[in-house]
C-alpha cells in the first residue's frame, strides 16, 4: 500500500495520532465536555421531542376506527370496573395507613419510600447495535446529576453517565459495558450481573461463589456494593443456570424485570 | 457558492438520517439489528468528494453522534474518520461506476467500522468479548447495509458525480490514463 517514503510516513503519523487520541479518550471524563453536549442537545432536542410526539401518536392511533357500539359497551363495563376499583382503593387506603404505622414500629421506613425520585421520559435510544444507552428528557435543571440511579416501575434501568441542562444519558444495565453488583434474594450470595449483546433483556451473572446454591426463578436485587446503585432494587429473575466443566466458570442467565424495548417512563433516584 | 450548497445539503442529510435512525429504524429491525447509514454516508462523501472532505465530515459527524448519544466522545469520530480515509483510498483504486464494487466497498467499510468500534469499546469499558453474538449482529448489519446500498445506488451515483464535478473539476479523467 505504501508506494513511497512519503505515504509511509503519513501512515505512521496517522497511527500515532489515533493512538494519542485513544489514550486521551480513555483518561478523561466527559464532565468538561458537557458544554458542547449542551449545545448539541439544545440543537436536536426540539425536533426530537416533536418526532417522539408524532411517533407516539402513530403508535397509539390503531384503535381510531373502532365501532361506537363497542365503545359504549366498553364504557359500561369500565364504569362498573371503576366502581369496584374505587371500593378496593378505599380498602387499600386503610391498609396503607395500617402498614405505615406497622413499618414505623419496625423501623423499615428507611428502605423504599424514602427515595425521592424525579420522573422522566425516554426520548432517544442508541443508534448502534452494540451499545444500549438511552437519553431521557430531564437534566441538570430538574436536579439530575451524574451517577444517579435510574429505575422503572418494574425494577432497575441503569445509571446516569452524563447530564446537560435538559437531558441526561443513561447507561442501561443491559449495555455490554455495564456490570452491577447484586445478590440472589434467597441465598444472599453476591454475584455480578453483566450486560450482553445477546438480547435486550438478558444479563449474565458471573463470579458465582463455588459453594452457592442457584435456584431457577430466584429474584436478583442490587447489593449496594460499588456505590452507584442503592441496596435492594429488583433487577430480574434467574432464567437458567449454565454449568461448565470448571465450577468457577459457571454462570447464570438473568431475565431483566424491565422490558427495555418498551421502556418509556423512568424514575431517577435523587440520592444527593 | 456551489460548494456551500453542497455542504449545507450534506449536513441536512446527516440530520435527516440521524432522526430517521433514532426514531423510525427501530421499527424496521431485522432480527433486532438496525442498519448503519452513517457509514454509507461518510463513504459516499469520501468517494465522490475526496479524502479530505470525507475524513473531515467523518470526524465531525462522529463527534456529533458521540455528543448526542455516545458513552464517550471520540470513539465514533475516530472510526468514521477512518472510513473517510478509506473511502479516499477506494476512490483512487476502484471504479464507482459498478454497483457491485460499491457494494463491496460498503461491506468492507461496515466491517472495519464495527470491528473498530467494538474493539475500542471493549478496551475502554472492559466488557466481555462475545464473538458469536458480535459476528451475528455484524453479519445481519452487513446484509442490511448492502440492501440499502442497492436501493439508493442510483441516487448516490447521480448526486455523487455532481459533487465530484464541483470538487475535482477536470482532474477526474486524468487518473484513468
Amino acid at each position: 500500500m505504501f508506494k513511497n517514503k512519503k505515504s509511509g510516513a503519513l501512515g505512521v503519523f496517522i497511527t500515532i495520532i489515533i493512538l494519542i487520541l485513544l489514550v486521551i479518550l480513555t483518561n478523561t471524563d466527559n464532565s468538561n465536555l458537557s458544554y458542547f453536549e449542551n449545545v448539541a442537545s439544545t440543537l436536536v432536542a426540539p425536533v426530537q421531542n416533536g418526532l417522539i410526539y408524532l411517533k407516539n401518536k402513530i403508535n397509539g392511533n390503531n384503535t381510531f376506527f373502532t365501532n361506537i357500539n363497542e365503545l359504549k359497551k366498553e364504557n359500561e363495563s369500565l364504569k362498573l370496573k371503576n366502581n369496584e376499583l374505587e371500593q378496593s382503593l378505599r380498602e387499600l387506603e386503610n391498609i396503607k395507613t395500617e402498614n405505615a404505622t406497622l413499618k414505623e414500629y419496625l423501623n423499615l421506613t428507611q428502605k423504599y419510600g424514602d427515595y425521592s425520585t424525579i420522573p422522566g421520559y425516554v426520548i432517544n435510544r442508541d443508534i448502534s447495535n452494540y451499545s444500549k444507552t438511552i437519553v431521557i428528557n430531564i437534566g441538570k435543571k430538574d436536579g439530575v446529576a451524574e451517577n444517579m440511579t435510574v429505575i422503572a416501575n418494574e425494577g432497575l434501568v441503569g445509571h446516569i453517565i452524563s447530564v446537560t441542562e435538559n437531558t441526561a444519558k443513561v447507561q442501561t444495565i443491559v449495555d455490554s459495558g455495564s456490570s452491577v453488583s447484586s445478590l440472589m434474594s434467597t441465598s444472599r450470595d453476591s454475584i455480578v450481573c453483566k450486560g450482553t449483546l445477546e438480547e435486550n433483556s438478558i444479563l449474565k451473572a458471573m463470579y458465582i461463589p463455588t459453594e452457592a446454591q442457584i435456584i431457577q426463578g430466584d429474584s436478583i436485587e442490587t447489593s449496594g456494593i460499588g456505590g452507584i446503585y442503592p441496596k435492594g432494587i429488583h433487577i430480574g429473575t434467574i432464567k437458567k443456570v449454565v454449568s461448565t466443566e470448571n465450577v468457577i466458570d459457571r454462570y447464570a442467565v438473568i431475565e431483566t424485570a424491565v422490558n427495555f424495548e418498551k421502556l418509556e417512563t423512568v424514575l431517577v433516584i435523587n440520592n444527593q | 457558492m456551489k460548494k456551500l450548497i453542497i455542504n449545507l445539503l450534506i449536513i441536512l442529510i446527516f440530520f435527516l438520517i440521524y432522526f430517521l435512525q433514532i426514531n423510525f429504524f427501530s421499527w424496521f429491525r431485522i432480527s433486532g439489528v438496525m442498519p448503519n447509514i452513517f457509514v454509507i454516508l461518510v463513504l459516499f462523501i469520501a468517494l465522490f468528494g475526496g479524502t479530505i472532505l470525507g475524513t473531515t465530515y467523518g470526524i465531525a459527524f462522529g463527534i456529533l453522534i458521540d455528543l448526542f448519544i455516545g458513552k464517550k466522545v471520540g470513539i465514533t469520530a475516530i472510526m468514521l474518520g477512518s472510513i473517510g480515509l478509506l473511502g479516499g483510498q477506494f476512490d483512487k483504486n476502484f471504479s464507482k461506476d459498478s454497483r457491485i464494487t460499491t457494494m463491496v466497498m460498503v461491506i468492507a467499510s461496515t466491517i472495519i467500522y464495527e470491528v473498530g468500534i467494538y474493539i475500542i469499546n471493549n478496551i475502554v469499558f472492559s466488557a466481555n468479548i462475545e464473538a458469536i453474538y458480535f459476528f451475528k449482529i455484524l453479519f445481519v448489519e452487513i446484509i442490511y447495509n448492502t440492501l440499502i446500498t442497492i436501493i439508493i445506488y442510483p441516487i448516490m451515483q447521480k448526486n455523487g458525480y455532481a459533487i465530484e464535478r464541483v470538487y475535482k473539476g477536470n482532474k477526474i479523467l486524468t487518473r484513468y490514463f
